[in-house]
């Protein structure tokens, strides 16, 4: 179907994007409104006459955004580094070693990435108080293995069989032990692959929601996006901050979206096709 | 080492899979510890009447036990405010004040006669004379259950003769005590399956499966039919296209509670401009009903999951599509096959495995659905759009009800596993095949 592209296309593409990006679109113009055209007949106006940046300076000043933001970094961060080289070992194995019960432990991995994690939030909540690591990094990193692990785990396998088999052999013939091939010759062709992997972790991690509101209900150790979940309060909703804070916590993604995308698609995509 | 015979070369075999086993080890053990073990402990909580908020109930008993350091504590101030009363005390409450003081010497004693509670019952009084922490397992002591239902008989007792009592100087001391005195007594909280048969019972939890269950299936199916045209439309050489796919991925790589917050604003029933939207082209009546009625809630969930959700199926879709190659359309054309035959013999026959893969990953993303609903509506209004993942949430955190929401996160797990057994019996072994 490599067909070139018309006009018309242009145009729907162009309509395409415009219905997507809305809603981004919208909260970047309300976030720069001040409160008094949030409300009333101004609400619908696609532009402000009086832009300003007190709703970026209250979200930074009565909230405490800049915990969050820290929080949320170290908690995805270390969860990204310690789950994807746990992964590269497992994935490793799985893809280019021999041994029995591999079809199983492949099973395993993607059953597990289909456990509900409502189903696991019991005993891991009351493991987690009774070790007093609820309200601690730890406490959440720990958990986010869950979601991770599997994820890195079946990325990982598809990318290290993709890379040719003579390598080993060669490598074994000039008598490089196991390790010593997966470290010398395997990792650095696999570095696009383990980065591409670290990626989708990281991004999984950041937009975790239901451990980080259970397991950290302190303001100290809250993540982005519990603490943005709980701008609305009992009576009120401030759309201004709520605003402002989607667009610094959407701007980061936004760039890491448009430098990373080739390598964000291929990890979506990887194990999902056969080639 | 390569260069010997073939015994070596045994050897070196032999060792693959053990390093490979080993490779292996630290992922599947931190699997079965924070995935495996956790369900299955799921499953025995929900055997239990467990809740966090009820001290003789906030573990799981499989046998009558008596809590010393609930017991010494609360008996020792209780003692003491007795003794308070009884300096102000007229006739009438003095009588019962003594009668109760002495009830409780009384079973101070007979608990001492036990040499198993004895024993404990010195280290754990010495340890709060110290003001010690105590073990929450070393506090526990077993007992049989005809003395376990003997000693509550007593306990309750105790505190109806203090209930009854009125002019006290401070009430709330004495009855408090008494009461918290008569929680000591620890009974088993198995309870079987009843957790299960209330809820298999219970109008909400069905009403929960329901929602859940309009919400997969319509939300999957919308993102399926226009992820295939999006796929199909942007499946061909064109300017600008690194953009297009970026643009496209921007949805789904915000945070869910995001998305969830921009579109609760763009809902408003005041300030919402596609609200606005939907009552200026008469989708709804008045923008404020958009929220606040079953269907209005409803649909406007599955429009923000629409929205999310549907540029990673088109993705999925369109990698499968570049998998066909363009010489089997070139053959079809010389053949006279049109665009739509082209389309229903040549496009769906070879995408079926990955709209299988796909519909799998979004059906089972959409049955756990959790965050988009918990911020945009809470399960409202009237718990028209509460989900079972909610329900669930909501039963065991908010109301720490922990037996109860295990059972039923338990169901969710169990409806999961049936779907995903459905979707890999149709794709067969595709999925996990050691392809080479």
């Amino acid at each position: 179907m490599q067909k070139k592209a018309g006009p018309l296309f242009y145009v729907g593409l162009s309509v395409f994007i415009f219905l997507v990006m809305f809603p981004f679109l919208w909260i970047l113009i309300s976030s720069l409104k001040p409160v008094s055209e949030l409300f009333g007949e101004k609400a619908f106006v696609p532009f402000t006459s009086d832009p300003t940046f007190v709703n970026y300076q209250s979200v930074f000043v009565n909230h405490p955004f800049l915990t969050y933001l820290k929080n949320s970094l170290i908690v995805s961060g270390v969860t990204t580094i310690y789950t994807v080289l746990i992964a590269s070992f497992a994935a490793y194995a799985i893809a280019r070693m021999k041994f029995k019960g591999k079809t199983v432990i492949l099973g395993l991995v993607l059953s597990v990435s289909m456990f509900p994690q409502i189903a696991t939030i019991s005993p891991i909540y009351i493991i987690l108080k009774n070790l007093g690591l609820t309200n601690s990094y730890i406490g959440l990193i720990i958990p986010y293995t869950t979601i991770t692990l599997p994820l890195s785990i079946w990325i990982l396998v598809t990318f290290f069989r993709k890379i040719p088999f003579d390598l080993e052999e060669a490598a074994k013939i000039d008598g490089a032990s196991i390790m010593q091939t997966y470290w010398r010759v395997i990792l650095p062709l696999a570095v696009p692959g383990i980065f591409t992997t670290a990626i989708l972790v990281f991004i999984a991690a950041w937009n975790e929601f239901l451990f980080a509101l259970v397991l950290n209900t302190q303001e100290a150790y809250k993540t982005v996006p519990v603490g943005i979940a709980m701008f609305q309060g009992q009576f009120t909703i401030p759309w201004g901050e709520i605003s402002a804070a989607t667009v610094v916590v959407t701007v980061p993604l936004v760039i890491m979206v448009l430098l990373f995308q080739r390598r964000i698609v291929s990890g979506l995509t990887s194990g999902a096709v056969k080639e | 080492m390569s260069d010997h015979t073939s015994k070596p070369k045994k050897k070196r075999k032999l060792s693959e899979s053990s390093t490979a086993y080993l490779l292996i080890a630290p992922s599947l053990l931190l699997i079965l510890v924070i995935a495996i073990w956790p369900v299955i402990q799921s499953f025995y909580f929900s055997l239990f009447d467990l809740r966090l908020n009820n001290p003789t109930k906030s573990e799981v008993h499989t046998s009558h036990m008596i809590d010393l350091q609930r017991y010494l504590d609360n008996y020792f101030l209780l003692e003491g405010a007795i003794d308070n009363e009884l300096d102000k005390a007229d006739q009438g409450n003095a009588e019962t004040l003594n009668g109760v003081k002495e009830d409780l010497s009384k079973l101070d004693s007979s608990l001492l006669e036990d040499g198993k509670i004895k024993e404990r019952y010195e280290i754990i009084d010495e340890k709060l004379m110290n003001l010690e922490k105590v073990g929450s397992k070393e506090k526990l002591v077993e007992v049989e259950k005809d003395r376990a239902e003997e000693i509550q008989t007593e306990l309750n007792d105790i505190e109806e003769k203090l209930k009854g009592l009125d002019e006290l100087e401070d009430p709330k001391a004495v009855k408090g005590l008494s009461s918290a005195l008569a929680d000591s007594i620890i009974k088993p909280n198995f309870i079987g399956f009843d957790h299960y048969a209330k809820n298999l019972t219970d109008k909400r939890m069905w009403m929960s499966i329901w929602n859940t269950v309009v919400f997969t299936v319509v939300s999957v199916a919308i993102e399926l039919v226009i992820g295939l045209m999006i796929a199909l439309l942007i499946n061909k050489a064109f300017f600008g296209r690194g953009l297009v796919r970026a643009s496209i991925l921007i949805p789904w790589a915000i945070p869910t509670v995001v998305a969830a917050l921009m579109w609760k604003f763009l809902y408003d029933g005041q300030n919402g401009i596609v609200a606005k939207i939907f009552e200026e082209i008469g989708l709804v009546e008045r923008m404020a009903t958009l929220l606040t009625n079953d269907t209005g809630a409803m649909f406007s969930v599955i429009f923000a999951d629409v929205w999310k959700t549907t540029p990673y199926m088109a993705l999925l879709l369109l990698a499968g599509l570049q998998t066909i190659p363009t010489s089997m359309y070139e053959a079809a054309a010389i053949d006279g096959a049109n665009k739509w035959k082209q389309f229903f013999t040549i496009t769906l026959p070879l995408l079926k495995t990955s709209i299988l893969v796909a519909l799998l990953f979004r059906t089972l993303d959409a049955f756990r659905v959790f965050d988009l609903i918990f911020v945009l509506t809470g399960g409202g209004p009237a718990n028209s759009t509460e989900t079972i993942s909610l329900l669930a949430y909501k039963v065991m955190i908010a109301q720490s009800n922990f037996g109860e929401g295990s059972a039923l996160s338990v169901v969710v797990f169990i409806c999961v596993a049936i779907i995903s057994m459905i979707y890999i019996s149709l794709l067969g072994r595709d999925l996990l095949e050691d392809k080479k």
